[in-house]
């Protein structure tokens, strides 16, 4: 991928800060009833040692810029048309290409049954489905064991169809949400996993993709406040590459998770594994794809008032695939954070990572003179939402 | 005698607190379309429809649930019938758009606006500090 001059730097610089600075007299726009929304954020990153997410940001980094307008259109009470347009850079991955983060056709039944169609977003988890809505959460970085920012656009949505709905369980049981999907998806060719592979040697004709299907499954107490759940999710890939063809076969990913808010305190844990002895096959040769990872996280946060938010994280990833006890085997992220809400649309953040392992996030090519085990981290965030 | 005094003072403000709580909470009434046949609204009810996750009331029929854009009301209304500040709720409402979940309330800069919409819509419902019975609109009491 060609780094961009510095000419387009700014050039996706500039309308970030122009939407900052216009920000007070910018609202959610409501044309014949169509209601478009959008946001946009700006972040830099450094890092003590180790050039992280493909930036220089050893050296302090501006290249991580994200913005999407959406469109939403409820043409009756129980039918509803939409779409979202996305465009990020984090380091060398995106790039100035539109992606459709999701675009469906929503029909809801009664409130116990609905159906959605076309590019609909993925339900896993606490986080999976909005990760990329940098708006509606404290964290600059999601914890990276369970939400690596480098592949969000894989894992974000898929072409198919859901059905979801809400199942009360009385008064005193509180109620069950569902959805279950299935559908294709495939790797961002400009994503993290496509980077990592062509860094090892295997570059695509096309971007692998496959079938994949799941359900989740929430429980909200009657207790307000308190959800947990579950969700589980199958994935397979099928690619072309000049060396033939590569496939992993189908295997699954289990999360488990829980959340409670309680005035101005918010807690939250995810626990989340794949099975081991994965491969990839490429014409007749197997090779084992070393990712049997166990990830969890606990977080809380706290206001410290209507226009300032903290909190604090501990990320865990541990392939256990690698026998050997190097860094290369986990990833420990320790984080504070803070956020603060000038007006209701715009919003700046500022977080700090210890972090200790090179499991996650690292990339060979932009780290040419090896990995040190541990790297801190400063980021900082000025963002927009309307 | 001390000890008796002391106690008294502390249960005045308690009661003083409890008074204004109850005030806070009594300034606002929730108010609905007159066509509506429901007579009353659960409090889960309530949350849930204004969160986005129900979209009916207990008859069967739809839910039209706005909102006033900001202020006291609002604020009241949000904190003690939904259990969230208007940032929590915005923030609620942006993760619901952005997901492809849903569309967000309509939201009022003024109760008149609000109560004139909710007279007009069948189904709407929302909430405001007072009206009269000009407005064309029918108060709903909550039910635990």
């Amino acid at each position: 991928m060609q780094k961009p001059t510095p000419r387009r730097k700014l050039s996706l610089l500039f309308p970030v800060c122009l939407v900052c600075v216009f920000a007070g007299s910018v609202r959610a726009q409501n044309f014949h009833g169509i209601q478009f929304h959008g946001f946009a954020n700006q972040a830099f990153l450094y890092s003590s040692d180790n050039n992280y997410l493909t930036m220089q940001s050893n050296s302090g980094s501006w290249r991580w810029t994200d913005g999407a307008i959406s469109a939403t259109d409820s043409l009756t009470d129980s039918f509803r048309l939409g779409a979202q347009i996305h465009m990020y850079q984090l380091g060398e991955l995106g790039g100035a290409n539109l992606q459709l983060d999701w675009a469906t056709g929503d029909y809801k039944v009664n409130d116990s049954f609905g159906f959605r169609a076309g590019k609909v977003k993925t339900v896993e988890g606490l986080f999976n489905d909005s990760q990329e809505v940098d708006a509606s959460f404290l964290w600059i970085l999601l914890p990276q064991s369970t939400y690596p920012v480098d592949n969000q656009s894989f894992t974000l949505s898929h072409l198919g169809g859901d059905v979801y709905g809400y199942i009360p369980l009385g008064k005193r049981s509180g109620t069950l949400h569902y959805t279950a999907y299935i559908g294709y998806n495939s790797l961002d060719e400009n994503g993290g996993y496509v980077k990592q592979l062509a860094d090892d040697g295997l570059a695509f004709k096309e971007p692998p993709g496959g079938k994949t299907y799941g359900r989740d499954v929430r429980w909200a107490a009657a207790m307000r406040g308190l959800t947990a759940g579950c969700s589980a999710i199958v994935m397979g890939l099928d690619g072309s590459a000049p060396a033939g063809i590569p496939q992993v076969p189908s295997f699954l990913v289990n999360t488990e998770y829980a959340q409670f808010t309680k005035g101005k305190f918010y807690l939250a844990g995810e626990f989340r594994s794949t099975p081991p002895a994965k491969a990839l096959t490429l014409e007749l040769k197997t090779f084992p794809v070393p990712d049997d990872y166990r990830a969890w996280y606990a977080m809380g946060s706290y206001r410290l008032a209507s226009k300032l938010h903290v909190g604090t994280y501990y990320s865990h990833y541990l392939n256990k695939s690698i026998s050997t006890p190097t860094p290369a085997k986990y990833s420990k992220d320790w984080v504070l954070s803070a956020r603060y809400d000038f007006n209701p649309y715009f919003y700046g953040k500022i977080e700090s990572h210890f972090l200790h392992g090179t499991g996650l996030g690292y990339y060979g090519t932009d780290n040419p003179n090896g990995l040190k085990p541990n790297s801190d981290i400063l980021a900082a965030k000025i963002g927009f939402s309307f | 005698m001390m000890k008796l005094q002391y106690k008294f003072r502390w249960f005045l403000l308690l009661g003083i607190l409890a008074a204004c709580s109850a005030a806070s909470a009594q300034e606002v009434i929730l108010v609905a379309n007159k066509g509506l046949q429901v007579t009353a609204i659960s409090a889960a009810d309530l949350r849930a429809i204004f969160l986005g996750t129900k979209t009916r009331f207990s008859d069967g029929s739809h839910a039209v649930p706005v909102t006033l854009k900001g202020g006291p009301v609002h604020e009241v209304f949000l904190r003690h019938y939904i259990g969230q500040s208007p940032d929590e709720f915005r923030a609620q409402w942006r993760k619901t758009v952005f997901t492809g979940q849903g569309a967000v309330l309509k939201a009022f800069d003024s109760e008149s606006a609000l109560l004139q919409y909710v007279a007009a819509t069948p189904g709407a419902l929302g909430y405001v500090s007072r009206f009269s019975p000009s407005d064309d609109v029918k108060p709903l009491p909550t039910s635990k």
